[in-house]
Parts: C-alpha cells; sequence; structure tokens
C-alpha cells in the first residue's frame, strides 16, 4: 500500500465520518512504516479542512461536522500515544472561550476542535468567561492567539473589554485576537480593534493557520 | 387591517395591504422600563409592557412572550437569567445518560409560569383580542430536545438517529400540549419556534424530525388555530422540508434570501414572514436605514402571502424609534418612500430659524413628528400635548414639525434631531419615542418657567 493512497483514505475517513477506518488507516500507515505526523497532517488533517469548507459552504451540518471532528480527535491522540506527544510538535498556542454571561457554547467548542485538529494547542476556558481571564490564561499559557465567542447581542461587549485590557496592560501587539458568534460581525470586530472576525469554524481555522503562515504575531 | 389582515394573509387569501408582527419579546419590558427577568416573570408587568406593544408599534399581529426556555425549565433544565436577554439553559437533565423523560412530566396548565403566561394572554385577549392577531410561542421540538440533551444530540443523529427521533417525539408530545393551552388562552396563532433547525440536514430533519413537526402542524390545525414555522440562521437548505410539515406560515431571519425561499413556499401555498436584520439594522441602524431596509424588502416580493417582520426576537435595547420607523414604512411604503428620498434631496443649507426660546413669553414644545395621521407613536406624542393644551395655554405654546414637509426635514436636520418622535421643551430634547404622562410632561414644562 502506497502512502499517496494511505493518506487518501485517512482524508476519506474524516469525510466519511468513520472511526473505524480512521483506526485501520493508523495501523496499515505504522505497518507500511509511513511517517505518523505526517499521515496526520497529510491525510486526517486534510481531510477536516475540507471538511470545514464543505460547512462554510453549507452543504455539511453541524451533526456531520462534530462526529467528524470527534473522529479527527481520536486519530490525533492515537497518533500522539503512539510517538508521544512531545514528538508531534505544536503550530501555535491559543486560549478560547465563550465570553462573561453567556452559556452557549456549540460554536465555540467546534471552534476549539476543528482548530486542535490542525495542529495548534487550544486551551478551551469554557463558557461565561470574564475578560480579564482570557487576558490572564492567555499570559499564563504564552499563548498566540486569543479566541472568544458571543452568542447575545449584550454580551458582545465583554469582547470590547478584552481588546480594552490588552490595549490598557500594553500587550495588544503580543496576540491575534478573533472574535466570533451569531451577532458578530466584521463592522463588530473592526470597531473594537480585533484582529479578524470568524463568520464560522472554517473561517477560524482559515485564519489560524494563515497567521502560523505568517509568522504568528 | 389589523387582526383581519394578518388572519387573511395566514389563510393564504388576497389581501390588500401586508401584515406587520413586531416580534417584541424582552424587547417589549424596555417600552415599559422593566427587565427582561421582570416581564418574562411578572404578569402585570408582562401585560403592561405588551400594552405598550399595541399602542407605539401599530401591530397586526404580535406574541405574548418569547421565552425558548418555558418547557425546559419545567423538565428540568437549569436557567441562567439576564437583565436583557431571555434566559438561557445552562444544565441539561438528559446529558450523559440517554433517557427519554417520563410522559408525567408533559407540562400542564399548572407547571412552571404556564399560569402566568396563560393569565397574560386570557387580559391581552380581552384587551386587544378583537385588533390584534395574537401569538403563542412554543419551544419547538428540536431545540427542545437540544435543551434536555445538549450538544450530545448532534452526535446521536449520527450513532443514535432512533434514539434522537424518540426524543424529539416526546418533545412533540410537549408542543402538542402547551399548544393546547396556549389556544384554550385565546391564542389566534401558535409559532412553534425552532431555531436549531437551520443547523442539520435535510435528510435528518426528515429521517428524525418531520412526524414530530407535521403532527403539531396538524394539531393545531385540528383546535382550530393558525400555525407558523419560526427558524433562525441560514435554513436556506431546510425552507422545503420544513413546507413539508405543512405550516400556515414559516418565519425566516437575515440569513435567509426573503425573495428566492418565497419562490419555494409560494407553490405550498405557505406565507412566508421576515425578515429585517436585527443587529446592523434594528439594533444598530438608524431610522433611515429602517425604513429603507422595508421598502428594499416590500419592492423585491409578490405582496401576497407575505408578513414583514423582524427576523427573530427583537434585541432588548433596539430603539424603540427604529421600531416605529419599520410600523410606517410597511403600513404607509409610499410615504416612507417620500421620506427618505425627501430627507435625502433636503439641503441643510434652507433657511430656517431656530427660536429665540430665552426671550419668549412662553415655553415652547416642539413636536418633530413622522407623519401624526399614520405614525401611531406620533399620534400618541402628539396627543399628550393636545389633550393637556388646555391646562398649559397660559405658560406654553406647542408646534408641529412633520418628516413629510422639506422644511420641517431640514429643521429637524438643523436641531440635530437623529430620531422621530421626538419632543423638545425649549430647544433641548426632552422624549424620543416614549409619551410622557400627563404628571411627567407638566413638571418638565414648569422646571422651564422656573428657570426664565
Amino acid at each position: 500500500m502506497n502512502k499517496e493512497l494511505i493518506f487518501q483514505m485517512a482524508h476519506a475517513s474524516i469525510i466519511d465520518c468513520d472511526e473505524d477506518k480512521a483506526m485501520q488507516v493508523i495501523k496499515d500507515a505504522q505497518d507500511n512504516n509511513i511517517d505518523l505526523v505526517e499521515l496526520l497532517s497529510m491525510g486526517f488533517s486534510s481531510g477536516i479542512r475540507e471538511l470545514g469548507d464543505q460547512f462554510g459552504r453549507g452543504e455539511i451540518f453541524l451533526p456531520e461536522l462534530i462526529f467528524s471532528t470527534e473522529v479527527m480527535k481520536k486519530a490525533s491522540a492515537v497518533i500522539e500515544e503512539k510517538l508521544g506527544s512531545d514528538n508531534v510538535q505544536k503550530k501555535a498556542k491559543m486560549v478560547i472561550g465563550t465570553v462573561a454571561g453567556d452559556v452557549h457554547d456549540i460554536g465555540k467548542g467546534i471552534v476549539c476542535s476543528l482548530v486542535k485538529s490542525n495542529g495548534v494547542e487550544v486551551y478551551d476556558l469554557g463558557r461565561e468567561v470574564p475578560a480579564l481571564t482570557f487576558i490572564e490564561k492567555a499570559e499564563e499559557y504564552q499563548v498566540d492567539f486569543i479566541g472568544s465567542s458571543a452568542l447575545l447581542t449584550t454580551t458582545m461587549t465583554e469582547q470590547k473589554k478584552i481588546e480594552d485590557i490588552l490595549r490598557k496592560e500594553g500587550l495588544r501587539d503580543k496576540y491575534k485576537t478573533m472574535v466570533g458568534g451569531a451577532p458578530v460581525t466584521k463592522r463588530w470586530a473592526e470597531k473594537i480593534g480585533a484582529d479578524a472576525y470568524c463568520e464560522d469554524a472554517a473561517e477560524s481555522v482559515k485564519m489560524v493557520m494563515q497567521w502560523i503562515e505568517q509568522g504568528g504575531k | 387591517m389589523g387582526k383581519d389582515l394578518l388572519i387573511k394573509t395566514l389563510k393564504h387569501e388576497k389581501t390588500d395591504g401586508v401584515p406587520w408582527v413586531p416580534f417584541a419579546g424582552v424587547h417589549a419590558g424596555k417600552l415599559k422600563g422593566y427587565t427582561a427577568e421582570e416581564v418574562l416573570k411578572d404578569a402585570d408587568k408582562l401585560f403592561e409592557s405588551l400594552m405598550e406593544v399595541k399602542k407605539i408599534y401599530a401591530p397586526d399581529g404580535m406574541p405574548i412572550m418569547f421565552d425558548l426556555q418555558v418547557e425546559a425549565e419545567i423538565l428540568g433544565c437549569d436557567l441562567l437569567w439576564a437583565k436583557d436577554n431571555p434566559p438561557s439553559v445552562k444544565s441539561h437533565p438528559c446529558s450523559g445518560e440517554k433517557s427519554i423523560p417520563c410522559n408525567c412530566k408533559i407540562p400542564t396548565a399548572d407547571s412552571g409560569r404556564i399560569p402566568m403566561i396563560v393569565d397574560v394572554m386570557k387580559r391581552m385577549k380581552a384587551a386587544v383580542g378583537e385588533e390584534v392577531a395574537l401569538y403563542g410561542l412554543i419551544c419547538g421540538p428540536f431545540t427542545l430536545a437540544s435543551h434536555l440533551r445538549g450538544s450530545e444530540i448532534f452526535m446521536d443523529m449520527i450513532k443514535d438517529p432512533a434514539y434522537v427521533k424518540e426524543l424529539v417525539e416526546f418533545c412533540g408530545e410537549v408542543a402538542c400540549k402547551l399548544s393546547e393551552i396556549y389556544i384554550e388562552a385565546g391564542m389566534d396563532v401558535i409559532a412553534v419556534v425552532d431555531p436549531l433547525v437551520s443547523q442539520i440536514s435535510p435528510k435528518h430533519f426528515e429521517s428524525m424530525l418531520s412526524d414530530s413537526f407535521k403532527a403539531t402542524f396538524d394539531f393545531i390545525r385540528e383546535k382550530g388555530a393558525l400555525s407558523s414555522f419560526f427558524v433562525c440562521g441560514n435554513a436556506t437548505r431546510q425552507i422545503k422540508v420544513m413546507c413539508d410539515t405543512n405550516p400556515d406560515s414559516i418565519s425566516v431571519d437575515e440569513n435567509v434570501n426573503l425573495h428566492d425561499s418565497k419562490l419555494v413556499t409560494d407553490p405550498y401555498n405557505i406565507t412566508i414572514g421576515g425578515n429585517i436584520p436585527l443587529t446592523t439594522t434594528m439594533l444598530h441602524g438608524n431610522q433611515q436605514d429602517n425604513m429603507k431596509c422595508v421598502i428594499d424588502l416590500m419592492d423585491s416580493l409578490d405582496h401576497h402571502n407575505l408578513i414583514i417582520s423582524p427576523g427573530c426576537d427583537m434585541p432588548y435595547d433596539t430603539p424603540i424609534e427604529n421600531t416605529v420607523a419599520v410600523a410606517q414604512a410597511v403600513k404607509r411604503t409610499d410615504d416612507a418612500r417620500k421620506m427618505i428620498e425627501n430627507y435625502e434631496s433636503v439641503e441643510e443649507d434652507i433657511d430656517i430659524s431656530i427660536p429665540d426660546y430665552k426671550d419668549r413669553d412662553k415655553v415652547l414644545i416642539e413636536l418633530f413628528l413622522l407623519d401624526p395621521e399614520q405614525c401611531a407613536a406620533c399620534t400618541y406624542m402628539l396627543n399628550s400635548v393636545v389633550d393637556i393644551y388646555d391646562e398649559i395655554k397660559e405658560m406654553a405654546d406647542y408646534v408641529v414639525y412633520k418628516y413629510t414637509i422639506k422644511e420641517d426635514i431640514a429643521r429637524t436636520k438643523k436641531m440635530g434631531i437623529s430620531n422621530l418622535p421626538t419632543m423638545c421643551v425649549n430647544g433641548e430634547v426632552k422624549w424620543v419615542s416614549i409619551i410622557p404622562s400627563k404628571e411627567e410632561f407638566i413638571n418638565e414644562i414648569k422646571k422651564y418657567i422656573k428657570k426664565k
């Protein structure tokens, strides 16, 4: 079995939301002495990227995306376990959370999983996270990116607080910030001074990848 | 007009106008200075707020309560309350363990907040039920199922569709029971509000949800009421399968192209409603933006089987004057078109002299109105002065400026007034869209007399 075929099968296992197939591909890759890190980035991650694009175009929906993300998480965990997690180098670090006063976290959870699936170390701060906590945790974990989600018109103001605190503390240039959530718009991101507005999980991944390519901060 | 227009539209009859249904949920509380939590828990405050919605926004139809968490709360979900939003569900009783709640938990007329809601429904029916069609809102079976199960329900849809179907069927029974209670309380229309439907594929909708939605709409019809299927988010791909469940109408938000969706609903002879953008236009736009949005919508659509409404539950802080502008544009579209044209064409340099308030013997009340004959809020603001004029005529004069007259628009601009109706006292803005009480109004006039 050649490398390209195995990568294609890994890609397909994510698109088809097929966990058994994903586990079999990892075994086949090992049997054929294929680098598992390469399998993760060229096979599984390529599948999750395509799925993210399909979601962005409205061709697949939330259940399929969530399920495939779970398959991806399991494949990543198995590979990391086989290699020892230290050998799977993370490309960047990010904190993410739903802002204070807001308990909606489905969208944030998906962004978290998808970004993680693309080799970024993600610290999920959960929901109802105060603005200051985003910054304290960003400092503590020495991250590159801060992502916040707000699903209510009234909690969007917390995203502004994050920007205000960063500016006040002289930390604004240290991090890239992204904002998302149903009522959030590009105009809002510009108004509060966030670096990016991401409409959905796929856009969030693209933005993070773009920042990494550009050298992060 | 009014209720009759909306009922005819929902029955797909020919009409000579387009009905207007403001989804003033928690926003109703803003009109009377109450928080979201207050209007969602206190019958008197909710009733008072809804009466203000009727008065200011002149609706053809209106919801009594826009809170999709009523059923979830009864079924054991913990809620997080907010001052300016409906509550959110923060715990899910079926999370972690796949279970179906016992049928003994299906709400009754005595459960949770239902007695309070029914009380307000009956009071509203008695007070305005002849003029305005009243909407009873229930949580749709899929969104209720997600409240009970949490986000695990999306995984279940792939791994265990039979469980999802069973849970949604239970929620469908809850929907029928709530519909029955609300219809008996006098509701003309039952709106089945299911925002999450936009998040799943049409195939999943058909295999796991369709039967429960269809049963709910059939039940509502059997009970003699009309129905509406509300969805939020980009539901473009779901409109067809939603139509297949046979509601009388569908309501969509700004993520859906209303023109294209009407091409799908029209062959089914289903009425469609929507979809003024909630945040960019209603919350953050100005009056001209809101009028223009409605005019553009109405110009782009066949008016048969059409309702104009906000995309979904209006944000609490939606400026009252923006909603007034929407009402004006729906009811007097040609006048609103003219107002915008005038607004855009009026030059700032039309010669307008601002009165010398300090040298006047009497206090000057200036009313800047859209159209006192047609705009309900404007009429009430004007009447608040006219009705007590005999009592104040020794100390004050009043003058009316209309947005239909170019010179008056120029004056409106020169005075720096951006929203109508507005009332100024001696050149100072005192009330925007809010109608002062007699006592408040007279006290304000007296303050100016003391200043002289």
